[in-house]
């Protein structure tokens, strides 16, 4: 069986800022804060969190500051947004450096987002989904601030976007999905809400998500994909359930996702690799116990010893590390 | 789109402008090289965001961008703001992004847009510049569904669309546009039997979005989709999608699983043990040729003997013991798990 080819990674992730001259560097301008937050957890996962300069990395973060709102946005210039508001908080705790924000400015933005149905937007203009939700409730929860928050009308959104077959999805009446799954659970889990889960029917739906392959895909009938090993995993630690995967068969296809030449992780065996697909590759290995990794926080998706220190553990249950 | 753009430095149209080059200031992780077109087009787009300029020349260049790079949200945004300012009518501009929402259906930016469009139609009937014709909004909304139809046949599980669709029947909540949204199911389902979203789709229309008239009697809406559930299982025997629809009509109508043993029996034996030529409507047979038995039809015999209790749950344990062993052994540990809970139950009893 193959091994988790580490070097590889950290040197794929070292690389990301130095190939701006291709086309999909700048398209992808609007995710570059949440890249930076995906290659620093996937390189703490790996035990190499000093493999990006620090001082680097924080003047980044800070200048994607956007006065004008009081957020984050994904790049200097943009406009803030909470996706790259909770993905610069979770930097800066990673890096120990949140001394650099106006918290009460951050948790004001945030908390200006929650509409009127409970649910966040993702900034002024409006896109609603609760994948924003989660985001807002974690970064309230890092910042000590989730006493802010409207949690009875938050948590009402979420069981309104429950499904007949216990999963849940992006906003009222939409399917089930594994990504929508995960950010409804934990936002649950940080809220100490999971008794709002249909545990055992949401439990078979995600252990349903396995395929003869070992894959893992977010809905039936789908393809398989490396990082719906994340998202059903965490889903599944949450509720105490990891135990029910075949872990050495997905064990084996996200290492055969990756690649072997330039490093980095992809989709699916063959696809071009990239640092979300690396990050939850990674995340996911950790999950499943394997050997030399560190132990992720499946409800942060932040290093877990670091949760652990700031007391926001949750009752979470990974696969025991395996030493070889 | 055209391949050969002029830049806007050279176009005289723009010459009152001054562009804005993007934010180059501290070392960055991250710095920004653009292609030519893309930065000459951003770099305009900033110039105008800072002026504050409405006006019809930046319908065109945010349309141009938007091409570019359907993901920047900013353009979107000062798009939209553009329309409202300039009432420029919103349904002309539905038709105009049409293209653009078939090409770049993944990208979340192009449904939002759409939402705006139709909110703001919705919410101002009585503005007449908000609209060019004098369609009604549930006329609107129709002739959007048959767009959203359109693109579906493109990809017929994308997630933003089908969760438009949704909205959109939501929003408007008009029974005209409920009445053929069955058909639309079936018409998807008939393309794919396996298509999770249009099954979602169909429990939404039916459980979840409030009883209309004409479906308040409530057991002939229940016998038509058992009856519909059924065949398709018959069809295809292997299907989870249908299986889940199954255990959601009962579940969300507290119906207990023994209802349907007679229907589920001869799926979760090898094909041999089923007289073929019976038509049976109430219990349709598998379909000749179908992969038996079906795991999905196992786990549901296990569910209805657990349900049973006493001595049944033996039964249970071993359908179990088969799917971990041979028909689904992907989940064994999750039949394991099963086969022990099932077995504990029992011992706490005796
Ligand atoms: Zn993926």
């Amino acid at each position: 069986m193959s091994r988790l080819l580490v070097p590889l990674h950290v040197q794929s992730i070292q690389n990301l800022g130095k190939s701006q001259d291709e086309l999909v560097y700048h398209l992808t301008a609007h995710l570059r804060m949440n890249a930076v937050y995906w290659g620093l957890t996937a390189l703490c996962i790996m035990d190499h969190k000093d493999a990006l300069d620090r001082q680097e990395m924080i003047d980044f973060v800070t200048s994607c500051w956007d006065d004008e709102a009081g957020g984050f946005g994904a790049h200097p210039d943009h406009d803030a947004h909470l996706l790259s508001t909770l993905s610069a908080i979770q930097i800066l705790i990673i890096q120990d450096a949140l001394d650099c924000v106006d918290v009460d400015r951050v948790v004001k933005f945030i908390l200006s987002l929650q509409q009127p149905s409970g649910v966040f937007a993702g900034d002024r203009f409006g896109e609603i989904d609760t994948r924003f939700l989660f985001c807002a409730v974690n970064a309230l929860s890092l910042l000590g601030r989730l006493s802010e928050l409207d949690v009875e009308k938050t948590v009402g959104y979420i069981v309104q976007c429950r499904n007949f077959d216990g999963g849940f999805g992006s906003s009222i009446g939409a399917e089930s999905h594994a990504a929508q799954v995960f950010v409804c659970v934990g936002a649950l889990a940080i809220l100490d809400r999971l008794d709002e889960v249909d545990v055992p029917t949401l439990s078979w739906w995600l252990a349903e998500r396995q395929l003869p392959n070992g894959g893992l895909n977010g809905r039936p009938e789908k393809l398989e994909d490396v990082c719906y090993s994340f998202w059903v995993l965490s889903a599944m630690s949450i509720l105490n359930k990891v135990h029910w995967i075949d872990a050495e068969k997905l064990t084996s296809f996200i290492l055969s996702a990756q690649d072997t030449d330039n490093g980095g992780i992809a989709d699916r065996p063959g696809d071009m690799p990239d640092v979300f697909h690396t990050l939850f590759g990674v995340a996911g290995l950790s999950i499943l116990g394997y050997p030399g990794l560190k132990d992720l926080d499946p409800v942060y998706c932040m290093p877990a010893d670091l949760i652990e220190r700031m007391g926001l553990r949750k009752g979470w249950k990974n696969l025991e590390r395996r030493t070889s | 789109m055209s391949s050969v753009s002029v830049p806007y430095a050279e176009q005289p149209q723009w010459a009152d402008v001054v562009p804005l080059p993007q934010y180059e200031g501290v070392e960055p992780l991250a710095p920004i090289f653009y292609t030519n077109e893309y930065k000459d087009a951003t770099d305009y787009l900033r110039g105008i965001v800072k002026t504050g300029e409405k006006s019809q020349r930046v319908l065109d260049l945010t349309k141009h961008i938007i091409q570019l790079n359907p993901a920047h949200y900013t353009a979107w945004q000062y798009r939209y703001e553009t329309l409202l300012a300039i009432k420029s009518p919103l349904d002309v501009e539905l038709e105009l992004m049409d293209e653009i929402a078939i090409k770049h259906m993944k990208t979340y930016q192009v449904w939002h847009h759409r939402r705006l469009l139709m909110t703001h139609l919705l919410r101002n009937t009585d503005e007449a510049s908000t609209s060019s014709s004098s369609r009604s909004p549930s006329q609107l909304a129709s002739t959007e569904l048959t767009f959203i139809a359109r693109t579906l046949a493109e990809d017929a599980k994308n997630y933003h669309t089908w969760s438009y669709r949704q909205w959109l029947l939501a929003f408007f909540n008009d029974d005209s546009l409920w009445d053929r949204e069955l058909d639309f199911v079936d018409s998807m389902l008939n393309h794919d039997i396996r298509n999770n979203s249009a099954w979602h789709h169909r429990f939404f229309v039916v459980f979840q979005s409030g009883v209309r008239e004409g479906e308040k009697d409530r057991d002939r809406i229940l016998r038509r989709e058992f009856t519909y559930v059924k065949q398709n299982i018959s069809l295809a025997p292997n299907n989870a999608s249908s299986w889940n629809y199954l255990r959601g009509i009962l579940d969300y109508n507290k119906i207990p699983y023994s209802r349907l043993t007679s229907f589920v029996q001869p799926y979760t034996v090898p094909h041999a043990d089923v007289p073929s030529d019976l038509v049976d409507l109430e219990d349709p047979p598998p379909s000749r040729g179908a992969q038996l038995p079906s795991p999905g039809a196992i786990e549901f015999l296990a569910d209805v003997y657990e349900e049973e209790g006493g001595n049944s749950i033996l039964k249970a344990t071993e359908l179990w013991k088969s799917l971990a062993s041979e028909h689904d052994t992907i989940r064994r540990r999750y039949w394991n798990s099963r086969m022990k809970e099932g077995l504990r139950a029992i011992q706490v009893k005796s």
